[in-house]
């Protein structure tokens, strides 16, 4: 009996102990909570999600920069140029950088020519968000395993990778036969259904004008490459990039709803206002109405950048303009625009205004109709706009200035105004240094984050002042 | 293969051990002390002659004795030896006179109970009356200021609210690794863990540290009452058999065992009351307002006009501001109700006990309850055979607010309005310019309901007298549900909706599972009558397993029905982890002469995280204690004396999954589509085991008959080539990486005194006095790691923090902006003992965001408890004073308080100043400068003024000295008298007491209690305490009848 129990112990004991000695019983190793070899399509609707989301996050720096936004309370570090860390916009484009890379290597694999075209088109978007506004940063090193301190790159070897990226996506996306066809349905961009191939390939040509006029400044600037590229890219508003998929809604529209609930943001600055109202121009843009709503006081005001709130009325007053719920721009199911074909007149306005100013004054007018059709302006208020002598200057006075000028409007809320802001030395009408500005000239670069700071410190390069300027910008 | 060869060899070893040997007249018997408790190793020796053997750790012996007239002589540490006259029969049991208050016996590592004299490590045992002395319904709060080395600290005063532990230190580098012991209840692995799955923020259970709602770390599920002893292992040598588990310590917790005789019943409740301890110090003279303009409906709590000037121009203003800070809050009550039953015979032994506890919090809607069973059954199967049955059910949780937004809301609401006034009878806010934190409270709600089991069952054999068989098997399981609701907008126009925008419901549940089974042989025999020898082997098996899944569902159609189906989108999220660990563990025991003990130990870990070969590791530990008192004769006065020296090699692994990289899903995008992106962390398949090497010393000692002793450890660690998820940058794609890289030491001391200043027939009074110290060092990181910045917390302007990491400085350093001062050039830290430099506006200036520097740390410099036991007739006054010293912690209260005008020190707003410091060129500043905002009445303007300009702005002024001493508790208890007691036939005893916590904290700390935290219980970032769930005054009331 007694004998009989002492055995039983030992057998529970001894499966027990067997359980541990079992083979594989410790071999956990993999993770059930990931996969290890995600699908093409699963990869891209993140990388399209992920290039859509990132527009907005630089847009949401230099929107401030070029004076689109002002910051609520006076003195905002945007507003007034202070260092800022701004470790969430560059973590969330490197991390979409690397899926992107992932991307490409999983396309390569796989011999998908679509694929790899639209992952290099994307590298090349998502490295310009980070390299025209930090300049200098890591692209050749990076997203490599191994290498946990990745180097920096010069601004000239990253802008050439982007230009070589585009031009491999071009090729890439020019092939008709490709066995694995993009997946229209995970195509947060150009997607839902049909043959995305043909976009991608206008939006890869669209990328390379853009990134071609940003060196309008340097002694290697070609307006014909320009002019060929916008041969190539968007003829018509329905060409246009712009990520729509949002999990909940548009983030601007997510800014305009927490500013109603008092989490304050989306302001829009007096500079933007008073171009649209009439105040600078003498002339009312009928698309002020379609980017924001009147104030209680029944105007349109914008907020001076660094000033903050403008006194006497507390901040939850709503007696300024911010950016709207109503506005087809930022509701809650506007797309988030990456490029337009409205932006791609006026840049081939300016690329012609040399060469053939006949070319470049339609492209001038057909850029401001574009970009009121796209804002939902009704077409007597367009056409009236369009009639003023201030707009309807003829070919022969057609200014680079003015281009500037109805260019300011059409990329509201897109990171690529302050690339245009710069390349035209802030010379726009009235545009004044930020009050209580810690910089006595405009800002033309912002600091490396924090975060690269202590994790990557040795690599990060030595930034002077804010005021310097990136290569292409001298 | 080999390791299936291991186990065999180990069970071929238990088995061989059967054969009995003896011969010749034989006697046995069991030794047992007045308690009817077994002494164990007991050295029984035949009067002259040399024969003698020693007992088990049962307490059981057999001697060969020859001759007529036998007498056994027994001797054991801690108790008068005793002969013994043997006649005829086989068998005596044997009752042994204990001899004095240091013959402990005492619970060290998997439950083997020691002689406290033959440990070569510190041990502190807590025992029920002194651990439920304070009437903690979280036991890891009832061991708060009575373990030496042991810093514990409140999340805040919340229902059910958690604690956090650590000993000796913080010995990680990642702040994603515990740092908490290791808790072991009857053998039994618990989770201590705090979840943090939908009480975040933003719902999904990632963010940021400080918004979430406290929910209680796991071991609050236990009933404190149950508890016989608590024994808290401290060093490496400690818990060198516990493995890698126990690399932070282990807490061994002892439940009560039934005994036999007539069943007795122990019927207690307790009731008490709930009040803030400490408010912060608010101005009363300035209302709602901006720039000093009148604001009543705003977001300007109490930069507006005087009180005066404000009934000039709106007659309904209150005569004085609303006291919102004691308005916000309520009197909280609790009420704990306890019945246990245990009794026996000589076959079965029980303890069973119901409790059920309940409380109110002080936060408006927010509160708890927890219910305990259990059942703890001992039985004696055969005098070789035994068994034992632990388990506790408990169901428990309750609503829970995030104490961070419930301050913040506060801080913004203005003092012109009542607080209390939150809410239209239509069920919309009650709109005062800014949201009211009681509406918040009452509408965005989250509860937490936990069914949770913890059993083990155990078989002890003896088949000889000399071999002791042991084999446990526990189960630790639970399921924690969390429902999240918040209404939508009931479409009133005007409505303004708290955080709950359009509406949210949210499910989140993780089953958990743990099964641990531990096997040990213990072999126990004298190799001469001088020389003991034990020797254990076993094997331990830990399988843990949690899956947690959650939606959450926004935009609710209807707006007040929280189902999923009403809602609009739904975000899923999804989590299984599995681990697995098993240890082959030995010990050797030698005792040579009662004096001097030699412990070795070695175990052998395999572990799940990491990959084959590193997965598999050795580690030893060897410990002595002499007792040098017994050695030789010391002086009269000095009664016992002990000296310990240990040194510990303890392993460690890696978080799960730790050598893994793959692909999580990116849920960032719209219903039906989904996508992957690169998972956070690079796991490396190379990863090695991290060791930290402990060396401990000690020494024990006691004065007058033990009326006066002291207990003083030194301790040394040095954890290397630490396994961490190091934050990478992320140009690498990651968000960390796992490396082998860095290491930190912790070094201190820890005193303990002990003594009976007076003690006679009607009056006694003990002392008790625990002090310890811990020096944290990062000694080095990755290579190409400059840093680990682990947390941030807000402020205004550049006045955040953060914490880091740091070569050469310790665990806890935070950073943050600062004044410029004349002639620093400290890069690193900041001396504030310099000059101010002031601007040539007459402000001081304000150093740029770019350098921020070390301004304080929140790991204490020491800690100490002082427990006063007063014993007159049948009164007892017990009183426990804690003291936390020399730590830093940030506000982000203050700087609220400071930024709208509501800190009792900005009533100098209408003041002029000359800022005290230095100009740039090294002359005293004497510009008079106005503190107030808009145009001063020497015709300068402002702006927004000092305290919104330049006061705000810094880190440096919110970053202070959080040192406190409290008396943590009082409690006077008085037992009725007999004679009233046996009126009723049935009633045994019966006591009534009243206890009081936290009654006195003297802090310099402004705001609330700096001993809470802005963070969930566990959590390692403990370098914020702002807007926490105010800690309570507490005042409890008990009556306890034994029947």
């Amino acid at each position: 009996m007694k004998m009989r129990k002492f055995n039983y112990i030992y057998i529970l004991a001894f499966t027990l102990l067997m359980a541990g000695c079992k083979k594989g019983y410790f071999d956990l190793n993999e993770n059930p909570n990931q996969v290890s070899r995600p699908g093409l399509p699963s990869m891209l609707s993140t990388a399209t999600h992920k290039s859509g989301i990132n527009s907005y996050n630089v847009a949401s720096i230099t929107s401030q920069f070029v004076q689109y936004l002002a910051g609520p309370a006076a003195g905002g570090s945007t507003d007034t140029y202070q260092v800022v860390d701004y470790s969430g916009t560059w973590d969330a484009i490197y991390y979409a950088l690397a899926d992107i890379y992932d991307l490409r290597e999983l396309a390569v694999e796989a011999g998908s020519s679509e694929y790899i075209g639209v992952a290099n088109v994307l590298l090349a978007y998502n490295l310009s968000l980070a390299a025209d506004i930090w300049g200098a940063v890591p692209f050749s090193e990076a997203f490599q395993g191994g290498n946990l301190t990745p180097v920096y790159d010069s601004e000239q070897a990253i802008y050439n990778e982007i230009v070589s990226l585009l031009d491999a996506g071009i090729t890439e996306l020019s092939k008709t036969d490709a066995t694995i066809k993009l997946a229209a349905a995970s195509d947060m961009i150009h997607g839902t259904t049909g043959d995305v191939r043909p976009k991608w390939l206008k939006t890869a040509y669209a990328l390379k004008a853009r990134a071609l006029i940003k060196v309008s400044k340097t002694p290697g600037f070609n307006a014909a490459a320009v002019l060929q590229a916008i041969d190539n890219a968007y003829t018509g508003n329905e060409d246009d990039a712009g990520m729509g998929n949002f999990a909940l809604r548009n983030n601007w529209a997510g800014v305009a709803r927490s500013n109603a609930a008092l989490t304050l943001g989306g302001w829009l600055s007096e500079q933007l206002v008073d171009h649209l109202n009439g105040t600078t121009y003498g002339v009312f843009d009928p698309r002020i109405e379609k980017i924001t709503d009147l104030t209680v006081d029944g105007i349109y005001i914008g907020t001076v950048n660094g000033a903050g709130n403008r006194p006497p009325n507390n901040n939850t007053v709503k007696d300024e303009c911010y950016v709207a719920l109503s506005s087809p721009w930022t509701g809650d199911d506007s797309p988030l625009w990456l490029v337009t074909f409205a932006e791609l007149k006026f840049i081939e306005a300016e690329a012609a205004l040399d060469s053939d100013p006949g070319r470049a004054y339609n492209a001038y007018i057909a850029g401001i109709t574009a970009s009121m059709n796209k804002l939902e302006v009704e077409p007597a208020k367009r056409d009236a706009y369009l009639a003023e002598p201030g707009v309807a200057v003829g070919a022969d006075d057609l200014t680079r200035n003015l281009i500037f000028k109805e260019k300011y409007v059409v990329t509201y809320l897109n990171p690529e105004a302050w690339n245009d802001v710069r390349r035209n030395d802030y010379d726009y009408k009235d545009f004044t240094l930020p009050e209580n500005a810690v910089l006595n000239t405009f800002i033309r670069r912002v600091a490396y984050t924090n975060g690269e700071a202590s994790k990557n410190g040795r690599n990060v390069p030595v930034v002077n002042s804010l005021a310097d300027r990136l290569w292409w910008d001298q | 293969m080999r390791r299936v060869h291991y186990c065999f060899l180990i069970l071929c070893a238990v088995l061989m051990s059967s054969f009995v040997m003896g011969q010749s007249r034989s006697v046995s018997g069991t030794i047992t002390n007045s308690r009817g408790e077994p002494v164990p190793l007991a050295t029984v020796q035949q009067k002259g002659t040399s024969t003698f053997s020693s007992a088990n750790e049962s307490g059981q012996f057999t001697i060969n004795v020859s001759g007529d007239n036998a007498i056994l002589v027994i001797t054991s540490v801690g108790y008068i030896s005793k002969e013994v006259a043997i006649g005829t029969a086989a068998s005596y049991d044997i009752i042994l006179e204990e001899s004095g208050a240091l013959s402990e016996v005492v619970v060290t590592a998997l439950g083997i109970t020691r002689e406290k004299k033959a440990l070569g490590y510190a041990a502190q045992e807590v025992k029920s009356e002194e651990l439920n002395r304070n009437l903690q319904p979280n036991l890891v709060n009832a061991l708060q200021g009575k373990v030496a080395g042991t810093t514990i600290s409140s999340v805040g005063g919340g229902p059910g609210q958690g604690a956090s532990i650590r000993i000796r230190g913080i010995n990680s580098l990642d702040i994603g690794q515990s740092n908490e012991p290791l808790f072991v209840i009857d053998g039994v692995l618990m989770d201590n863990t705090t979840s943090e799955s939908g009480a975040t923020r933003n719902n999904q259970g990632i963010g940021v540290a400080h918004q979430v709602r406290s929910v209680g770390n796991r071991a609050s599920d236990i009933n404190p009452e149950d508890i016989e002893t608590i024994n808290v292992l401290k060093g490496g040598a400690a818990t060198a058999l516990y493995g890698l588990r126990g690399a932070n310590g282990v807490v061994v917790i002892t439940t009560k065992k039934g005994k036999a005789g007539t069943m007795q019943v122990n019927a207690s409740t307790t009731y008490g009351l709930d009040n803030i301890n400490k408010y912060p110090a608010v101005q009363k003279e300035y209302t709602a307002g901006i720039l000093g303009e009148y604001v009543p409906i705003g977001l300007g709590p109490a930069f507006g006009p005087t009180i005066e000037e404000a009934k000039a121009i709106d007659p309904d203003h209150p005569d004085e501001l609303y006291e919102n800070y004691k308005r916000a809050y309520r009197t909280g009550k609790q009420v704990r109700h306890s019945l246990n039953m245990s009794g026996g015979n000589e076959i079965i032994n029980y303890f069973s006990s119901i409790s059920y506890f309940n409380q109110e919090g002080m936060m408006y809607f927010t509160d708890y309850s927890n219910l305990t069973a259990r059942l703890n059954t001992d039985i004696k199967i055969s005098p070789k055979f035994k068994s034992s049955v632990n388990m506790t059910f408990s169901n428990s949780g309750g609503y829970r607010f995030e104490a961070d937004r419930y301050g913040e809301s506060l801080a913004y609401f203005s003092p012109r309005w009542d607080v209390r006034d939150y809410i239209n009878e239509d069920g919309t806010q009650l709109w005062r310019g800014t949201n009211n934190p009681i509406f918040g409270a009452a509408t965005n709600r989250m509860k937490d309901d936990v069914n949770r089991f913890v059993g083990g069952i155990g078989f002890s054999y003896t088949p000889v007298r000399w071999l002791d068989l042991n084999y446990r098997v526990g189960l630790d399981t639970y399921n924690d549900n969390r429902f999240r609701t918040a209404p939508g907008l009931r479409g009133i126009p005007g409505e303004s909706n708290y955080d709950n925008s359009l509406g949210l419901v949210g499910d989140y549940n993780t089953n958990f599972r743990a099964i641990n089974s531990t096997f040990l042989a213990t072999v126990n025999t004298a190799i001469t009558s001088d020389l003991n020898l034990v020797v254990r082997a076993g094997q331990e098996l830990y399988d843990r397993r949690t899956k947690y899944t959650g939606v959450l569902g926004q935009d609710l159609t209807v707006f007040d029905w929280f189902n999923l189906n009403n809602a609009a989108r739904l975000t899923p999220s999804h989590n299984l982890t599995e681990y697995r660990l098993m240890g082959f563990f030995g010990e050797i025991n030698l005792d040579y002469k009662n004096y001097l003990f030699l412990s070795v130990t070695g175990r052998n870990d395999i572990t799940s995280t990491l990959r084959k070969p590193n997965n598999s590791f050795f580690y030893p530990s060897v410990s002595l204690s002499y007792v040098f008192s017994d050695h030789f004769q010391l002086p009269e006065y000095m009664s016992y004396g002990k000296l310990r020296l240990s040194y510990a090699k303890i392993g460690k692994d890696a978080l799960p999954y730790s050598t893994v990289t793959g692909y999580s899903p990116y849920i960032s995008l719209p219903e039906g589509v989904t996508g992957f992106t690169r998972a956070d962390n690079l796991g490396d398949p190379l990863l090695r085991p991290e060791f930290t090497n402990t060396y401990e010393a000690g020494l024990e000692m006691s004065f007058l008959n033990r009326r006066l002793g002291f207990d003083f450890t030194y301790y040394h660690s040095l954890s290397e080539d630490q396994i961490i998820n190091a934050l990478v940058s992320s140009t690498t794609g990651y968000q960390s990486a796992s490396v082998n890289a860095g290491s930190m030491r912790n070094k201190g001391v820890e005193i303990i005194l002990k003594g009976t200043p007076i003690s006679n027939k009607n009056f006694t009074w003990d002392a008790n006095l625990n002090f310890s110290a811990n020096r944290n060092k990062v000694v080095s990181l990755r290579e190409g790691l400059d840093e680990i910045p682990y947390a941030t917390h807000p402020g205004y302007g550049i006045a955040q923090v953060t914490m880091k990491l740091v070569p050469g400085l310790p665990y806890g350093s935070i950073f943050g902006s600062h004044y410029v001062r004349y002639g620093h050039t400290d890069d690193i830290k900041l001396d504030r003992s310099l000059p101010i430099v002031i601007g040539a506006n007459g402000f001081p200036a304000v150093a740029p965001v770019s350098s921020q520097k070390y301004l304080g740390n929140s790991q204490p410099d020491w800690i100490a408890g002082l427990t006063n036991n007063f014993t007159y007739k049948r009164f007892t006054l017990s009183t426990l004073i804690d003291a936390r010293w020399g730590f830093e912690k940030y506000s982000r209260l203050e700087n609220f308080f400071s930024s709208f005008g509501i800190a009792d020190y900005t009533t100098d707003r209408r003041d002029f100043k000359v800022f005290d410091g230095l100009l740039a060129d090294g002359t005293p500043n004497t510009k008079s400068v106005w503190l107030g905002q808009a145009m001063g009445p020497d015709g300068e303007a402002y702006g927004e003024g000092y305290y919104r300009l330049y006061h705000r702005v810094v880190s440096e002024n919110f970053v202070s000295d959080a040192s406190w001493v409290r008396l943590r508790s009082a409690s006077l208890s008085y037992a009725l008298p007999d004679t009233w007691v046996r009126r009723s036939k049935f009633i045994r005893n019966a006591s009534v007491s009243v206890t009081g916590n936290n009654l006195i904290l003297i802090t310099r700390y402004y705001g609330l209690d700096p001993e809470s935290v802005s963070a969930g219980s566990g959590s390692n970032v403990d370098g914020f305490a702002g807007f926490t769930y105010p800690a309570a005054r507490t005042f409890l009331f008990t009556l306890n009848v034994g029947f």
